[in-house]
């Protein structure tokens, strides 16, 4: 059967003296798609990726890199990854197009000629022959993803890629991993920028205090637990009456002129507004509120601050 | 051998090529560190034969010929122990921590390939560019031995080989001591440090420290000394050692230095 998961950990744990660090790690990244590692400064992200590329040890579990077990099959795994961990470093004497060969020497020959085409697809082709000390952060960045690029990566494993850009450089970014994935590729972005992750990936994990707390697809992340509505009308008093008297709206508060609903059961919209319209209210705006991710991610870690 | 291990023991062979070439690469664009060592060794032998020479040239009663066997067997001195080591140190400690300076152990590491390869490589890259500068010091000399030698006597052609390979040898073992120590500290100023103060100043009050007796066999450069064609260096301090002996202790500073910085490339956290 073929191993549909690029990137599998099972029990992964990495302690750093009494603290844990990463603690009891079990992820699923499918094929082809753009995957976001979400959560706070320190909350096991880099350490985790540390452990997947072999830059650190774990103390308990396994891994698989593209179905090979990692470390036992390392080399073979990481032979068609790309990765960028915290920030990308490179030898500043040396120019963007020197600095490629060195990386494509320790790849292996077939790459070299991967470098003019990695170069032109990140917009370096015509700085490629500067010295890397002269790089703004945006184009190490770039570069960066340029020297991920000669390995044909199978797999992109990005932590914190934005940091540091512009807003036109975020957006660049976001266009190129979208880029990345159409052509089948899949990409691991590590970040504590919620919306980076919300616009830039299909799915997601959340990471807190070490523990992967939800995974899934980023429209089952930021479905609400509640259903929400806000309602706009022509008679705001006597519609807080009405709604506060209904059996189906668990919690009624107005906001700024608009009515915000909650609703006891889910499903329950339609009947809210024909019941309004009978009672003589004119419903002007009525729209389901959808949640963030940013406001997911915050409800779900502060309830675990809470429980904690 | 199969078609199949014949192509990846090529192909191998041909990755390791092109990791040294990568490794050249980094060494030789670092122009202040090559340009350095290469005053040091070339610039040091070519002033000393312009201020031999000029004195010659200014006061030829009171100064002989700039050239000839002699002023030839100083630089030997200069190139394998002296100012030739000392750029050998430059060298060897660049190319010991080039990566981790720089940050980009990290982003090589992840390309799967074998820390040990990474490290392995970064020693011939180092002493070919050691070689290079080291043989172009000895181009001079020669050169300079012979066209300002007036009426003194010359080195033979073989006294000249032995000095050739000596130089070679001493720049070598120094250099590849200094990519151990760099791949051990993975810091360049520390390595530096170490490395200057030990052939500057600690090894020479070893060699002159009489109580510690056939112990001082271990000193590196008065094994290298031993070695050494022609007049014996000063700093040896008289002392001898057979050739056996001297090569083993110099076998043994390379092997131990060297596995020492690879052991910690190996476990360094990176």
């Amino acid at each position: 059967m073929p191993n549909t998961h690029i990137i599998q950990t099972q029990g992964l744990t990495k302690r750093f003296g009494t603290r844990v660090a990463v603690d009891d790690v079990s992820l699923a990244v499918p094929h082809g798609c753009a995957f976001g590692f979400l959560g706070h400064n320190g909350a096991g992200k880099t350490t985790t990726i540390r452990m997947l590329l072999g830059l650190t040890t774990p103390d308990a579990g396994t891994m698989r890199l593209r179905g090979l077990p990692v470390p036992d099959q390392r080399a073979r795994a990481l032979s068609r990854v790309g990765a960028i961990v915290e920030e990308p470093h490179f030898h500043s004497h040396l120019t963007g197009r020197e600095n490629l060969r060195v990386a494509a020497a320790v790849r292996g020959p077939e790459t070299f000629a991967r470098i003019d085409g990695a170069l032109g697809r990140v917009g370096l082709g015509d700085r490629a022959d500067e010295k890397v000390a002269r790089y703004s952060q945006g184009m190490r960045q770039r570069l960066g993803v340029a020297r991920c690029l000669i390995a044909d990566p199978e797999l992109l494993i990005l932590d914190e890629p934005t940091n540091g850009l512009d807003p036109a450089g975020i957006l660049d970014f976001r266009q190129m991993i979208r880029a990345l994935v159409g052509e089948g590729r899949t990409v691991f972005l590590s970040s504590h920028l919620l919306d980076e992750v919300e616009k830039a990936c299909d799915a997601a994990a959340i990471i807190d205090a070490g523990r992967i707390v939800k995974a899934g697809p980023i429209a089952e992340l930021t479905h609400a637990s509640v259903e929400q509505l806000l309602i706009a009308c022509d008679d705001e008093a006597r519609a807080l009456v009405l709604l506060a008297d209904d059996a189906g709206v668990a919690r009624v508060e107005s906001i700024d002129g608009v009515l915000r609903v909650t609703l006891a059961r889910s499903g329950g919209a339609a009947e809210l507004n024909r019941r309004l319209v009978v009672a003589g209210v004119g419903v002007t705006r009525l729209e389901p509120v959808r949640e963030t991710l940013e406001e997911r991610f915050l409800e779900i870690t502060s309830r675990l601050e809470a429980v904690a | 051998m199969s078609e199949v291990n014949e192509a990846g023991t090529r192909t191998a062979a041909r990755t390791y090529l092109q990791m040294i070439r990568a490794e050249l690469l980094k060494l030789t664009r670092k122009r202040s560190i090559v340009g350095t060592a290469a005053f040091l060794s070339i610039g040091t032998i070519v002033l000393y034969y312009a201020v031999l020479e000029i004195q010659h040239l200014t006061s030829p009663g009171s100064y002989g010929p700039a050239g000839g066997l002699d002023h030839f067997d100083n630089t030997l001195g200069f190139l394998g122990i002296y100012f030739g080591a000392l750029a050998a140190i430059l060298i060897g400690t660049e190319a010991g921590t080039t990566d981790t300076a720089s940050g980009a152990f990290r982003d090589l590491v992840v390309t799967g390939r074998s820390r040990l390869a990474l490290f392995a490589v970064r020693v011939p890259a180092a002493l070919l560019v050691t070689l290079a500068l080291g043989l172009a010091a000895l181009g001079v000399s020669i050169a300079a031995t012979f066209a300002f030698a007036g009426g003194l006597a010359t080195p033979g052609v073989s006294f000249v080989l032995d000095g050739v390979l000596w130089v070679c040898a001493a720049q070598l073992v120094v250099c590849a001591v200094a990519v151990g120590v760099g791949g051990l500290t993975g810091s360049r100023a520390a390595s530096l440090t170490i490395l200057i103060a030990w052939q500057v100043l600690a090894g020479r009050v070893l060699a002159r420290a009489t109580v510690l007796g056939d112990a001082r066999d271990a000193v590196p450069n008065l094994a290298l000394g031993a070695l050494k064609p022609g007049q014996p260096l000063t700093d040896n301090y008289g002392l001898t050692m057979s050739a056996g002996i001297a090569v083993a202790v110099l076998a043994a500073w390379v092997v131990v230095w060297l596995a020492l910085g690879a052991r910690k490339t190996l476990v360094r956290d990176a």
